[in-house]
């Protein structure tokens, strides 16, 4: 048999890798850089599927969930479902989210107004010509947020805006802190802050060197903001470039996808659209579908979703920002469920909803439907399947908790945790079913997934 | 039998107007009242020590008035604390009784605690004197294995190191002079240790954790070698002494001088050894193939010299010294020869000698080693005391193969420790110790189945005891920070592979590997940390009753992380714990690396005064995280060039010829425990018995045992010594060890047979002792259960030795 010189070729392909683990207790690390391999002669013949990468990042990501009326925040790793470790934080979370890059979770504590982080120790670098992928052990973060009354964050795929409330009670204003990862890792202190005057209860969303947010009158009798403003940041702070005319009574709920940023207001929804350097308002109306008392409060968009999707209570609506459209989706809800979590799932290929009567919905989601004039008006959102996730009684849940929902940026799975028997569930939503089912030792309370999400062109719509 | 009816002693202090200010004065005597010459009087927390003349008088200058507490030992006798109250004035006229002991008592010079065999909460040995001399051996395993709870890894003759119950490799640290001994030895048992028996002075076991002192390395316990390279005075003396033995031809010529003037002392040692293949009562492997040769266990011959040279300059308050020796070493390797190399042995002797010469695997190792040490005492100030070790050794050996170099081992490394002391406070006496280590390994070869690696140390560790009534209270605890940083640690796809049925598979797939292998560079930071309390109560007369509990940390060491290759002298193919298996194949482990820590419990009961004495000891000691070579079942080639032929033939037994099986260190929870036991009758003047035995347990908490366990083992040596001759018989029952790991085999039980006579003589001014010295008496055949070699290479055969030695 001839030989293939396959060697010489390997050699030019420098197949760099790193990985970097740290342990649990924290007196061990681990760093590995993986080095241009070494060729060796072999006379035997080789497929070249020959994966080599295999098993030195996870690519599953990690979860980290945090214990009812605890401190503790606990890692896990989803290629294995192992705990890599727990940490204590200084107070009990009300809320987790993700940082811009996924890497890490943003642990909110409001009522004692802090942001602590933890890293979840998967990661990318820009490598310039690649994307260097990493995996450390978690660990905490030495950086943290501590203004007043931090509540909605946001995220873009590079930024993360925290609105912080602010107190009313104690005069404390408002204010909105613009972080990236990079922020985070180097425990900078750099980053701009917008700082209000009032208190309000909220939103902002990051635009590059812009900030779309709130604004809200003195002297208005509600926190809810009523107008947005554009925001320009300079150094440690943002210069306010114009407020939007366009007004949004009882603002609550805000989303953005590649070009437009959305906010819930009682009268419809608020788009702030941007072109290169220019911004401009407009809005869409409640439809006939809303009765007096139905609102957008909940709004939630991605990058390369034509769509936003708005909540009024139990209520769907698919948003079309460019065609000025907002259609009732029919997500065949149960009689009284309400719903407590939704995404994005899958790379966008589907939109995920959890209800309180233990069900998640899964929605097949055609981001271009509208185009195709021809067509008869295939919904954006289309029915796919309700998985089950549990068959206990739902009227057991523990006082003050719920099913919580986490979605993999990674692949097909979503996460949700079943306060009732401690458990934590991975559905695979292309094929609708739990497939695992992981006792956790301790009672759940939030969750947010943390990894390395796959590569959003691959799956360009 | 002798009873200690003896109350406490009588210990009085009378305040005289002609004492001298700030001294202390008295006697050492019997029970009887005879004095005791040449006791050693020591003010613990202090500098000040001094010996008593022949007529049992001491006199110790310079003591502070306060609290004082001295320590009195002599040969012969049990050591005692005496507790004063010393007035500005002085005391006079102290009176010390001490009670007779057969348990020897030499102080421990590797802890910063005063220990020693009687008075410690961890269990030590000390071999020293004429003892010493009598069991030395070419390789320090085989010196120390009649030692309690101390074993044998038997390497052939040519490499073997101490088992400390149960535990070597990685986790038991030999030191010289209380340095890293700095060779290879820690990473294979085929490695031999770079230190000489024959030169030392005393070698002493600290038997249990001694993390608190010596770090990670020293997790199973501690040997050190003790010679005066760096001598602390210059009364001019020398040892010397030549011998001869049977049954490996051995010819050894040591001798070691001490001298000096004013203030320098000079120390000199050299050291000839020379051995050939040494001789069984039967045939050396287990399952002998049907052209083996009866009588001989091949590549078993070595061949070792090394001088040393050291000076000090000695001040009042200390000494500073330097010293430098060199080491060579050539010795065979057994078991090395390789699978697929069929050797056929030649019927003629010198034949095969020299075809064994051309075909034999051998090691060349050379070791430079240059120590400072440096004792400085401080009269005032809140330190005492300054002790510092600096040491550099660069050591190689490559082991050769038909006249190749195969594998060269190299370790270059740089250690300091300095130990500062204060005053007591309090009563309590203890210091800081500032300890740092650097090593540069490197592996080139087919066998290097470690890629080079740096390790560097750096700890703090502090120490303090303290008397309460009759109470030892002994706390200590160290932090340490170990990196390990090797930036080409190589991951080859190997083709490991299981049984038949993978066989047809796995050719076309994989080959003998694949094209290419992944290298990383990795970076490892531990900080382990080691915390200590014992005690020790005097619960009655001639009695003490240790304890010791304590928590010790070792970072896993280089080889035991980032090993990838064959390793001939385990006969194993080696993956470290960096790397795990995925579906029969290694890739990076995921998994973080932990500390391997150790929760240790040790209690020790002692009788050591009057006719009889004992040392009683159990030990409990759970391991998490225990790195250990897990089988896992593949097999992978051993590196050597087999002309490819690989194939899978008829034979089914010859399927794996040329290969290796694969270990994969493993972190698991282990527990070891078991028990030491000492009993010396002296019957009546001449005769004195000893008996003695150990016994250790280890197994995985997970279910099953750990390899290479020792087994059970009692001895019974009857003593006898009466002017001019001294003789001793011994017995040694090593039972039946068949709790034993995959795929490890039971090992039958044995008894050994050692026996010795010595003749003292003066010539001119020097004392001589001719002797001659008998093992094995009986020509056992005898596989150790602690050996890698278990089934190639058997016990030597009977032997005696026949030597003189002398001293002036």
């Amino acid at each position: 048999m001839l030989q293939t010189q396959v060697k010489t070729k390997l050699s030019l392909v420098a197949l760099l890798i790193a990985s970097s683990m740290l342990t649990a207790c924290g007196d061990s690390t681990t760093n590995i850089v993986e080095k241009d391999p070494i060729a060796v002669d072999d006379e035997h013949d080789h497929d070249d599927d020959h994966d080599h990468d295999h098993g030195a990042i996870s690519s599953a990501g990690r979860l980290v969930i945090s214990a009812k009326d605890s401190n503790l925040v606990s890692v896990y790793e989803l290629e294995d479902g192992s705990l890599l470790d727990s940490f204590a934080v200084a107070d009990t979370p009300s809320a987790l989210a993700a940082s811009a890059g996924k890497r890490y979770a943003l642990v909110v504590q409001r009522t004692t107004d802090r942001v602590e982080f933890v890293d979840g120790g998967l990661f990318q670098e820009d490598h310039v010509d690649h994307l260097h992928d990493y995996q450390q052990a978690p660990a905490l973060s030495s950086f943290v947020l501590s203004e007043s009354r931090p509540t909605h964050i946001t995220s873009t795929d590079s930024q993360t805006a925290v609105f912080f409330d602010g107190d009313a009670a104690s005069g404390t204003p408002a204010a909105v802190a613009l972080i990236t990862d990079a922020d985070i890792t180097t425990d900078s202190n750099g980053y701009p802050v917008l700082k209000y005057s009032v208190n309000m209860h909220g939103a902002a969303q990051a635009r590059g060197e812009y900030l779309v947010s709130t604004v809200r009158d003195a002297d208005s009798a509600t926190t809810l903001p009523d107008k947005v403003a554009l925001y320009h940041a300079h150094d440690d702070h943002f210069d306010e470039e114009m407020v939007f005319a366009e007004t949004c009574p009882g603002l609550h709920g805000s989303a953005q996808n590649a070009h437009v940023v959305a906010f819930g207001c009682t009268d419809g929804v608020l788009l702030i659209t941007q072109q290169g350097e220019s911004f401009s308002a407009g809005k869409i109306a409640n439809t006939t579908d809303f009765s007096d008392a139905m609102r957008i409060g909940t709004l939630v968009g991605a990058k390369h979703a034509e769509h936003f999707v708005g909540f009024a209570g139990s209520n769907m609506f698919a948003i079309h920002a460019e065609d000025g459209e907002m259609d009732l989706v029919d997500w065949q809800g149960a009689e009284g469920a309400g719903i407590i979590g939704y995404g994005f799932a899958d790379n966008g290929e589907k939109f995920v909803l959890l209800d309180n009567q233990g069900y998640l919905t899964i929605l097949n989601y055609h981001g271009h439907a509208h185009e195709g004039a021809a067509e008869a008006e295939e919904p954006a959102f289309a029915f796919a399947a309700k998985v089950q996730l549990t068959s206990a009684d739902v009227s057991t849940m523990p006082e003050g908790s719920r099913f919580e929902l986490a979605i993999s940026a990674s692949d097909d799975k979503v996460y949700v945790t079943n306060p009732i028997d401690s458990t934590l569930l991975t559905v695979d939503i292309t094929d609708a079913e739990v497939v695992a089912t992981q006792q956790l030792n301790f009672m759940p309370h939030k969750l947010v997934w943390l990894g390395i999400a796959e590569a959003a062109e691959a799956h360009a719509h | 039998m002798f009873k200690p009816t003896l109350l406490t002693a009588a210990v009085f202090a009378a305040l005289t107007s002609t004492a001298y200010a700030d001294s202390i004065t008295g006697t050492v005597t019997d029970a009887a009242g005879k004095p005791v010459a040449n006791a050693r009087v020591q003010l613990m927390g202090a500098s000040g020590e001094t010996r008593t003349d022949d007529n049992g008088r001491f006199a110790l200058a310079n003591v502070n008035a306060g609290e004082a507490e001295l320590h009195i030992e002599a040969s012969r006798f049990a050591h005692r604390n005496v507790h004063l109250d010393v007035p500005a004035a002085g005391l006079d006229s102290l009176s010390i009784v001490l009670l007779s002991s057969t348990i020897e008592t030499i102080d421990v010079k590797a802890s910063p605690f005063h220990a020693s065999a009687t008075e410690s909460s961890l269990p030590v040995n000390v071999l020293a004197g004429d003892k010493l001399k009598m069991r030395q051996a070419a390789t320090l395993g085989d010196t120390l294995k009649n030692e309690v709870g101390v074993h044998s890894n038997f390497y052939g003759g040519v490499a073997s190191s101490p088992i400390i119950r149960g535990l070597d490799g990685p986790r038991v640290l030999i030191t010289q002079n209380g340095l890293d001994a700095g060779d290879a030895s820690r990473v294979g048992p085929d490695h031999s240790v770079a230190s000489e028996a024959s030169t030392a002075t005393q070698i002493e076991v600290l038997r249990g954790p001694a993390t608190l002192f010596y770090g990670s390395g020293a997790i199973g316990g501690v040997v050190n070698v003790v010679d005066e390279r760096v001598p602390t005075d210059n009364n001019t003396r020398a040892e010397w002494m030549l011998q001869r033995e049977s049954v490996n031809n051995e010819k050894l010529a040591a001798g070691s001088i001490v001298t000096g003037a004013d203030n320098i002392a000079v120390y000199a040692d050299a050291f000839w050894r020379d051995n050939n293949d040494y001789s069984i009562n039967g045939f050396a492997e287990a399952e002998p193939e049907a052209d083996a040769l009866k009588g001989k266990v091949a590549n078993t011959a070595a061949t070792a010299k090394g001088f040393t040279l050291g000076g000090s300059y000695l001040l009042n308050n200390g000494y500073v010294g330097l010293s430098y020796g060199r080491l060579d070493r050539e010795y065979s390797i057994p078991g090395h020869a390789h699978g697929g190399h069929d050797e056929h042995a030649d019927e003629h002797e010198e034949e095969h000698e020299q075809h064994g010469a051309e075909e034999a695997v051998f090691a060349d190792l050379t070791q430079h080693r240059l120590q400072l040490l440096s004792e400085l005492n401080f009269s005032s100030g809140v330190i005492r005391a300054v002790n510092s070790r600096f040491a550099y050794t660069d050591y190689e050996h490559a082991e050769i193969e038909a006249g190749v170099v195969g594998t060269t081992f190299s370790n270059q490394s740089t250690e300091a420790r300095i130990e500062i002391l204060h005053r007591p406070y309090q009563e309590w006496r203890g210091g800081l110790s500032l300890h740092y280590k650097h090593s540069d390994f490197d592996a080139i070869g087919e066998e290097a189945f470690t890629p080079p690696s740096e390790t560097e140390k750096l700890a703090l560790a502090w120490v303090e005891e303290r008397h309460f009534g009759h109470w030892l209270v002994q706390l200590g605890a160290r932090i340490e920070r170990v990196t390990i940083d090797a930036s080409d640690v190589l991951l080859p796809d190997i083709g490991a592979h299981g049984d038949a049925t993978d066989e047809h598979d796995h050719e076309h797939e994989h080959g003998e590997g694949s094209d290419f292998i992944r290298v990383f560079d990795v970076r490892q930071k531990f900080t382990p940390y080691s915390v200590s309390a014992g005690a020790v109560w005097d619960f009655s007369e001639g009695y003490n009753l240790g304890l010791s509990l304590s928590r010790s940390q070792r970072a896993p060491s280089a080889s035991e992380l980032l090993s990838f290759g064959p390793h001939i002298g385990t006969a194993s193919y080696e993956v470290g714990a960096l790397f795990m298996l995925d579906d029969n194949e290694f890739v990076l482990n995921t998994q973080p690396i932990e500390l391997e820590t150790a929760n240790n419990l040790d209690i020790t009961l002692r009788k050591f005064s009057g006719n009889t004495g004992f040392v009683l000891n159990a030990f409990y000691n759970r391991v998490d995280n225990y790195y250990y070579q897990q089988n896992t079942g593949l097999y992978a080639g051993d590196g050597h060039d087999h002309g490819d032929e690989h194939s899978n033939g008829d034979e089914g037994a010859d399927e794996h010829a040329g290969e290796l099986p694969v270990y994969l260190f493993t972190a698991a929870d282990v527990t070891l425990h078991g028990f030491e036991a000492q009993y010396v009758w002296q019957i009546n003047d001449p005769f004195k018995l000893t008996l003695q035995g150990d016994y250790i347990r280890a197994r995985l908490n997970g279910g099953g045992d750990l390899p290479r366990t020792p087994p059970l083992r009692f001895a019974a040596e009857l003593a006898y010594e009466q002017d001019a001759v001294s003789a001793d018989l011994r017995a040694s029952r090593y039972m039946k060890q068949d709790r034993t790991a995959e795929p490890e085999t039971a090992t039958d039980g044995y008894t050994l047979l050692d026996a010795s006579v010595s003749y003292r003589f003066d010539v001119g001014s020097s004392q001589l002792t001719a002797y001659l010295k008998g093992q094995n008496l009986t020509d056992e055949l005898v596989r150790v259960h602690t050996s890698f070699l278990k089934d190639i290479a058997p016990l030597p055969g009977r032997s005696v030795a026949l030597g003189v030695r002398g001293s002036f």
